[in-house]
């Protein structure tokens, strides 16, 4: 008796499990199959029509990290290309740099990964390494990719090994930005482009006597580390990326010993009040952007920000980063981000068109305006010089000014830069030093063989 | 005839069951339980997350031995993780045991405090939280306020090798919200009669606790010890968010460094036997509880 009423009410279950569960993937179906799909396939519509003579259209996806603004802008210019060339059909996915970068090694592991994705200079050389990220000059010389307008200081970045494997999309470079009525107030001239670093550290106890502010926010970075040995005509990694690139660790350790005078004399924020206050926040929230320095350690495209940040009474300039007594500039030109065309790219040339587009096309950059750095086409720039605000064309200025006397770039972090920077170089350098747990030499010691003992790994 | 019934019906039924667990049975081996061999696997590999899987290269123990032996910050990691459990643990059962004991008195709007303090626990675990604790601890933050309203000196909290840690041990003394309840639950399953004897007999609070109170409620002290500790030694977020680990590695914990080793430095490898050694971890600390608990956890039913 009860049996079959309960197998009955089961089958009746199971029915009725069937038909909800059907319908609903029937519903889930629908959308897509209506003409108008949801939002990222969106811009194809207008061009569909166009689309049958000429065959299949070529589906293309890219990546990108950044801001909202940088957001808005890309999908405008990709909106752009479409609309110019109706066989090209664009999707795209874009997140911030931790999440693209999660996003992106996942895809590396399933053979997924976009045509097009922006590439940060930290990891180009790892990319092509493992052959993630393809060369582009065959697209070069067939004239896909036209750089004819581009310096070659300017490419120079993307190659990993000889080969082009990543376009520049803005160059930068580093600065030290200068509040330029704090250094009225303190009856100080801004520096000289060719500064030193004693000038440096006079400069900074100058105002923090004066002025009652920090003086400067931004030195505890690996950055400057880099830079210092690269005015020496060294760099911090051997150009084979297997070992450390410097001989003499003096220069280090008396950097480190400037950096706990200065702290000492609260001339910068204390490794502790850093750490507690301003790691990890974005420009507008540091020092310099709200009032508490004179001076912060910037790349340069991050001036328009600091400036807008804080403020049109207040006016941001830009010095080159100081050098030792007799040596050379501290700077390079640095691409800020790229474009790179990947393994998995079905459609590499059509890929490498779109990047050319992105790079010389005067309408794209109207759109783009330098947001990720200064236009590495010299027509581009001029275009966009007359248009520039106040921030933007110091930026412009200040780069031009670089370029003249910038060393030459050195080779990509190599594997491991990371590894090193996060598990070495801020904890058991810069904080054991500043929280004087280790003497500036022996922190500096460690350093180097703790870089050659993990860019050993990178000896084939 | 009737058997052959049965034996349908038991089969249908098992089929009912599967298609029932079905969805949390497939979660489960593709989401757990595959996730977990393949990290077996990668624990004996040197193996990138970048690479696509074949690039995986067998080296047996090398892994272990780079843990043990080569790394430095590997038992910086562990240091700091045993220090965040030896204090935030205790303190937070300790917590957790007063007020629930406060609020098992049966005073006047006790279900209203009870999802009072029952509220951080649900949020505790959380990025907002972690990012309100920055603003608490930060330099111009709530806690130096009320320091410097005092009249005491301030510090940078969560720039101070010091006092780094205690900030993120205060949070975890904070969420004692699912403990509270679980004594609570436990305090309420102690008889009265018990307590009143005592009383009849002169004993004073202090005594009706430990002679009373903690006996009865050692299975519960015995439970929330091992969730406490198991939950304790896998403390992620918290750091990750409000300290990442700095300064000077002093909160740097140990699901932290697997996490910066697999997803920052790619060393999937490496990260997944850091995760191996963290399982054994657990169960020898769980094991050793275990093994004493029948030193201090009183069972009734046992005596019978």
């Amino acid at each position: 008796m009860l049996a079959p009423k309960s197998k009955l009410s089961r089958r009746k279950f199971l029915q009725a499990a069937a038909i909800t569960g059907g319908s609903a993937l029937l519903a889930a179906c629908a959308p897509a199959a209506t003409p108008a799909p949801a939002k990222p396939a969106e811009p194809a519509k207008p061009a569909a029509p166009a689309a049958p003579a000429g065959g299949k259209a070529t589906e293309l996806r890219m990546a990108w990290w950044g801001s909202q603004d940088r957001h808005d802008r890309t999908i405008k210019v990709i909106d752009l290309y479409m609309k110019k060339n109706p066989n090209v059909k664009i999707t795209y996915e874009f997140a911030g740099f931790a999440d693209h970068l999660t996003k992106m090694t996942t895809q590396a592991a399933g053979n997924q990964l976009p045509d097009i994705m922006q590439q940060d200079y930290a990891w180009i050389a790892e990319w092509a390494g493992r052959g993630l990220i393809i060369p582009l000059d065959n697209f070069a010389s067939s004239g896909a990719l036209n750089f004819k307008d581009v310096s070659e200081d300017f490419l120079k970045g993307g190659r990993v090994g000889g080969k082009l494997v990543a376009v520049n999309l803005g160059s930068n470079s580093q600065c030290f930005s200068c509040d330029q009525g704090d250094f009225e107030k303190t009856g100080l001239a801004l520096p000289k482009d060719d500064w030193t670093w004693d000038d440096f550290e006079k400069t900074s106890m100058t105002i923090k006597e004066k002025a009652g502010k920090w003086a400067v926010h931004g030195l505890y970075g690996e950055q400057l580390w880099k830079s210092l040995y690269l005015s020496l005509g060294e760099w911090s990694y051997a150009t084979d990326g297997t070992a450390i690139g410097y001989k003499d660790d003096a220069p280090f350790v008396n950097y480190l010993k400037m950096l706990l005078r200065l702290q000492k004399a609260n001339a910068i924020p204390s490794r502790s009040e850093d750490l507690a206050s301003f790691d990890g926040k974005s420009v507008e929230q540091q020092p310099l952007a709200v009032g508490k320095a004179a001076m912060d350690s910037h790349w340069s495209n991050q001036v328009v920000a600091v400036q807008k940040a804080a403020g049109d009474s207040r006016t941001i300039k830009m010095v080159p980063l100081p050098r030792p007594a007799g040596g050379k500039s501290s700077n390079y030109i640095k691409p800020s981000q790229f474009f790179s065309v990947t393994r998995d790219s079905k459609a590499p040339e059509e890929a490498a068109k779109f990047i050319d587009f992105f790079t010389n096309d005067i309408e794209a950059n109207d759109i783009l305006f330098a947001e990720r750095g200064v236009p590495i086409a010299g027509k581009v720039r001029e275009a966009m010089i007359p248009k520039l605000g106040k921030a933007q064309k110091e930026m412009f200025d200040y780069v031009a000014r670089v370029s003249k006397i910038a060393e030459p770039i050195r080779p990509a972090d190599p594997p491991g830069h990371a590894d090193l920077v996060k598990n070495v170089f801020n904890p058991q350098v810069i904080d054991a030093v500043m929280f004087e747990k280790a003497k500036p030499e022996d922190a500096a010691a460690l350093l180097r063989k703790e870089v050659n003992a993990v860019l050993a790994k990178n000896k084939k | 005839m009737a058997s052959s019934i049965r034996k349908k019906n038991f089969k249908q039924n098992n089929w009912m069951g599967y298609f029932f667990i079905g969805p949390w049975l497939l979660a489960f081996l593709a989401f757990t339980l595959l996730p977990m061999a393949a990290s077996l696997y990668f624990a004996f590999n040197d193996y990138s997350s970048l690479d696509s899987l074949d690039k995986a290269r067998w080296i047996g123990l090398q892994n272990f031995e780079r843990m043990f032996f080569n790394d430095n910050k590997y038992w910086k990691s562990v240091g700091a993780t045993l220090y965040y459990v030896i204090f935030a643990i205790p303190l937070r059962l300790t917590m957790a045991l007063g007020l629930a004991m406060l609020l098992n008195t049966g005073r006047n709007g006790v279900s209203f405090y009870r999802a009072a303090f029952y509220a951080p626990s649900i949020v505790g675990g959380s990025i907002a939280v972690a990012v309100m604790w920055r603003q608490v601890f930060g330099t111009e933050g709530l806690f130096n306020a009320a320091i410097r309203l005092l009249g005491l000196p301030t510090r940078t909290w969560l720039g101070d090798p010091d006092y780094a840690i205690w900030t993120l041990i205060a949070l975890a003394v904070w969420q004692f919200g699912s403990p509270m309840l679980i004594f609570l639950a436990g305090l309420k399953q102690i008889p009265t009669e018990f307590y009143e004897a005592a009383s009849i007999d002169g004993a004073n609070g202090v005594r009706k606790f430990i002679s009373i109170t903690l006996p009865l409620l050692s299975p519960v002290i015995f439970f929330n010890l091992i969730m406490q500790m198991i939950s304790g030694l896998m403390v992620f977020t918290q750091a990750f968010i409000i300290t990442g680990g700095a300064p000077l590695d002093t909160t740097l914990f140990y699901a932290l460094y697997i996490y910066r080793r697999a997803f920052e430095n790619f060393q999937m490898g490496y990260a997944s036997a850091m995760a191996w050694v963290l399982l054994i971890i657990i169960a020898v600390f769980a094991t050793i509880v275990f093994k004493t608990s029948n030193q201090w956890v009183y069972y009734e039913s046992k005596e019978e």
